[in-house]
């Protein structure tokens, strides 16, 4: 028969308690671990799209071969991570697209500017670019309206299919869209992934398609001739997304690099790398396209770092 | 005859619904740009922007927040210390792999029996082959803290409303909205004043855990029989001995039962808390599904399986061994206490080895088959995608085109008034006067708050979902409800399929039908309808055995037995696996808003990464409660009118 379950667990707990005694007296294989620098352990934002994966993951291998401990955390962006920076779970964001929407942050004392990451983004709105073959004035906003009927879905309402950008990304779709009255529905769509899955089969299938997407990408080299197949818009310049008027384009935006300010005060080498940190958009692209090609993301930073000694020796300070 | 005039009433009712809508449609329907406030939402996000800002000064964090979050902090890392993450230099936690899992079956055995510590720990050991060694300690360390920090709560708080008539009454509300309120809303709230992280998580898991072992432990001290404590008192017992001597002892199963019901509660949430930074299995679940990687998914999804079987089994084995009511012979006890004596030794020894050992201190990398299991579902998605098209695109376009389209035309792009006075008519209808006037007020607040047309948006797509839902729940609720067989068959799937989170479902659904609002729907019927069957299985179960003789050998045919005597004796039943079903088709719909379904779930998630939306995001949280407990309302009180 049974004990009663206050016995057993006493007993059980009891033993759990003198196990966990024993077990942190006796020695153990952290004994023999070589004793690395104090570079100490660092939080770094992931976010979830490519180009970011390959700088994030980079800076990472480079700071681990440094004695650094790193933590990569999967989080949405822009607030959210702010707020985790700020509550001390993250420590740098290695690419933000969003022109000071970290303000309040700064202003708190929470978060540091560390500088442009050098590469440079562009967001557009993109058509398959079969369409731009046959229709060749498709590329003007103006005539976007002509094409409506084409992008029509089942869950676009009876106008044209706008497939927005995830929703912590830099998104102005609907402003562009009743400024310029285009008979169009913005749709969420939540992943680069899904923007990636809408390009790539639009373009197979020679199917409609207008979807949000931005350089520096690799799917412009998977499809060819999607980077001029960006829908032209009465140009303007902005930075802040929530002050933009909508009868604008997205602007050429210099990437930028965010730290807590813990971090910068720590004097620690995974600051330095972290100001220092700066490549192009092609250095970007080629560990992206090593990363979307099945490579496991640390394998891929560590060729390009293999491949590229001195541009690494140079962010060490 | 009165009941005729009920129906003749809605059908009236939606006919001239219909009409205006037709006539009126486009008009005032409130639409409002994702990316535009209103003035409450803006006033909310000024709220919420000084509430950012005191973080720092304020005595309120200083002296409270700050603290609390510090602590429970603290709390979590120091159980991931020991079985999740290594410390400062060390290579491995305090206890390696091996060591974990000794301790887990010499737990499991010492309070249940030897094949449950044999499941559990092949269980355990199955998560460690998918490569989740980590993310599983992790999600161990999170479940363990926060069920141990609800129970600290929940159970005195039980007792307290299991002894006092005036302290359930006051929390009977509390408890019903905490049911109904979808878990993506309190992340946002949380996260302003406990920040991003293990914190905010752990505290979310717990108003969402603690209710569920409140409401059990009161239940179990309540429904004792009463003749023992009766005896006990009028023999002088205080009210604390009698409690303590006679009551506890008692509800001990039932309260068993209760930590396990939190456990599943705190580990279904484990997922979604992966959204404010959490560590755990979540973090895999939600990586898979930002970069959508169905096969990853799986296999993190398939580890949140085992370790909620696990969780499951063992602490109900716990709370089954409690059943037994012959006292054990003097020698049982010492044969007893000799095999825990052994088996704790044998624990002992393996975490020391776990510790000196390096192949039973960190999960060996040869033994992964987390990249077959990732292919094997890829090319499976794969395969669905390309050659069950007909099922996927079309039956999605058929249900969008047909069912979802309409509905959204009626009820998000009528005139806001139109709709209103209708859904306030069908809770006169349905309801009576209380329940409409509750409707009517809350809806109204939701008009208020700018975020009508959104909510609407919602309300189509848990109507839709509900109804396929009730569609084929009915049918699979009337075979388990028939036939023995079937019900054995089924009943594990109902099990597994109760106790996973919704998140989970979505990385599926989301690879065979893209980011649509039918995804959404798709994840909320495969969540809820195991509840539905359930539900509607005992209902026909409890069908008297006599009419059903009596219209069998009265020469009905099943056809008639089925719709003439048994759906109509269990309507009461089937009425209630829709309200729960509609709750529970809501919870998920919400979540949607990852996977491009639109609607409230999206505000309150993109209030999450843009400040300035933020005070929009907090409403439209508040929005869904409101539509919440309005749908709950009328889903209940139909159910109790019948």
């Amino acid at each position: 028969m049974k004990f009663s379950l206050g016995r057993r667990s006493a007993a059980a707990s009891l033993i759990v308690v003198g196990a966990l005694v024993l077990a942190s007296c006796s020695s153990s294989v952290n004994d023999n671990a070589s004793k690395a620098s104090d570079c100490g352990t660092w939080g770094m934002a992931m976010h979830a799209w490519n180009g970011y994966t390959a700088s994030a993951q980079v800076v990472a291998e480079v700071a681990r071969a440094n004695g650094c401990t790193i933590t990569q955390t999967t989080l949405e962006e822009a607030g959210v991570t702010y707020d985790a920076m700020e509550a001390g779970s993250i420590d740098v964001i290695i690419e933000d697209w969003g022109g000071g929407r970290w303000k309040e942050w700064v202003d708190r004392g929470a978060i540091v500017e560390a500088g442009a990451n050098g590469n440079v983004g562009l967001i557009g709105m993109y058509v398959a670019p079969w369409m731009v073959a046959k229709y060749p004035d498709i590329l003007d906003s103006a005539n976007l309206n002509k094409y409506a009927a084409l992008f029509k879905t089942a869950d676009s309402g009876g106008k044209g299919a706008w497939y927005e950008g995830p929703p912590g990304y830099t998104t102005i779709g609907e402003k562009m869209i009743s400024a310029n009255k285009l008979n169009f529905k913005a749709i969420s769509t939540g992943s680069e992934a899904a923007l990636v899955d809408v390009l790539t089969k639009a373009e197979a299938n020679k199917t409609a398609a207008l979807a949000y997407f931005y350089t520096p990408g690799t799917l412009f080299i998977k499809i060819p001739g999607l980077e001029q197949s960006r829908i032209k818009f009465p140009a303007n310049d902005w930075t802040d997304a929530a002050k933009a008027s909508g009868l604008t384009d997205y602007p050429e935006t210099a990437l930028q690099k965010l730290m807590t300010k813990k971090l910068m005060d720590s004097g620690s080498i995974f600051s330095t790398i972290v100001m220092n940190f700066s490549w192009t958009n092609a250095d970007q692209n080629s560990v992206a396209a090593d990363i979307e090609g099945g490579m496991e993301p640390a394998a891929a930073a560590q060729k390009w770092i293999d491949a590229n000694p001195d541009t690494v020796k140079a962010w060490l300070g | 005859m009165l009941h005729l005039k009920k129906s003749q009433l809605l059908i009236g009712g939606a006919l001239v619904w219909v009409f205006l809508s037709r006539i009126l449609q486009d008009q005032h329907t409130l639409e409002l740009a994702t990316s535009e406030n209103t003035p409450f939402t803006t006033s909310v996000g000024d709220v919420a922007a000084s509430i950012r800002g005191n973080r720092t000064k304020s005595a309120a964090f200083v002296y409270f927040f700050n603290p609390i979050r510090a602590t429970i902090n603290g709390f979590v890392e120091i159980i991931r210390t020991v079985i999740s993450v290594p410390r400062g230099n060390s290579i491995i936690p305090l206890i390696g792999w091996f060591g974990v899992a000794a301790i887990v079956a010499f737990t499991v055995y010492a309070t249940s029996r030897l094949r449950t510590a044999i499941l559990a720990t092949t269980l355990l050991l199955a998560c460690g082959a998918l490569g989740m060694w980590q993310f599983t300690m992790d999600t161990f360390a999170m479940t363990f803290a926060s069920v141990l920090l609800s129970l600290l709560i929940g159970i005195p708080m039980g007792i307290w409303a299991g002894l006092s008539d005036r302290v359930l009454k006051i929390l009977t509300p509390f408890l019903d909205l905490a049911q109904i309120l979808p878990t993506l809303v309190y992340l946002a709230p949380l996260a302003l004043f406990f920040l991003i992280g293990t914190a905010s998580a752990t505290i979310a898991t717990m108003v969402y855990s603690i209710p569920i072992s409140i409401r059990i432990t009161a239940h179990a001290i309540r429904n004792l029989n009463q003749s023992p404590v009766e005896a006990a008192i009028s023999m002088g017992s205080t009210g604390k001995q009698t409690l303590t001597k006679v009551q506890l002892p008692m509800a001990k199963q039932m309260i068993v039962l209760g930590i396990n019901q939190t456990v599943m509660a705190a580990l279904s949430f484990v997922v979604i808390a992966a959204l404010i930074g959490a560590p755990g299995l979540g973090k895999p679940v939600v990586d898979a599904l930002i970069i959508r990687n169905v096969g990853q998914g799986f296999v993190a999804g398939f580890a949140v399986v085992f370790v909620a079987i696990l969780l499951d089994r063992s602490t109900s084995a716990a709370a089954k061994a409690q059943e037994s009511f012959i006292p054990p012979t003097p020698r049982q006890i010492r044969n007893n206490r000799i095999k825990v004596a052994a088996a704790g030794f044998a624990a002992i020894v393996a975490i020391i080895l776990s510790r000196t050992v390096l192949t039973l201190a960190v999960w060996p990398t040869s033994i992964n088959i987390s990249q077959q299991v990732e292919d094997v579902t890829n090319n499976a998605t794969k395969w669905m995608t390309t050659n069950l098209y007909i099922f996927t695109v079309g039956f999605k376009d058929f249900i969008s085109n047909w069912v979802l389209n309409p509905l959204e035309t009626l009820l998000a792009f009528s005139p806001w008034y139109v709709t209103l006075a209708a859904i306030v008519f069908l809770a006169l209808v349905i309801g009576g006067a209380r329940v409409a006037i509750l409707a009517a007020a809350l809806l109204s607040l939701i008009v208020l708050s700018g975020l009508w047309h959104e909510a609407m948006i919602t309300l189509t797509q848990t109507i839709v979902a509900t109804l396929l839902t009730m569609t084929i729940g009915i049918m699979l609720g009337i075979l388990v409800g028939r036939n023995e067989r079937a019900e054995k068959i089924l009943r594990p799937f109902l099990d597994a399929g109760q106790t996973l989170p919704a998140f989970v479902y979505l990385i599926p659904m989301l690879g065979l039908f893209g980011p649509t609002r039918f995804t959404a729907i798709a994840t909320g019927i495969v969540y809820s309808i195991p509840v539905v069957v359930k539900i509607v299985g005992e209902g026909i179960r409890a069908v008297p055995a006599s009419i059903v003789e009596a219209a069998t050998a009265a020469g009905s045919t099943v056809r008639q037995i089925i719709t003439k005597v048994q759906l109509p004796a269990a309507k009461k039943s089937i009425l209630l696996a829709t309200n729960q079903g509609m709750i529970f088709v809501l919870a998920v719909v919400v979540i949607g808003g990852f996977v491009g379904s639109g609607g409230l779930g999206y505000l309150v998630i993109l209030g999450g990464s843009k400040p300035e939306l933020q005070g929009k995001g907090l409403v439209a949280g508040l929005v869904i409660l409101f539509l919440g407990v309005t749908i709950d309302r009328i889903a209940q009180a139909s159910a109790q009118r019948a």
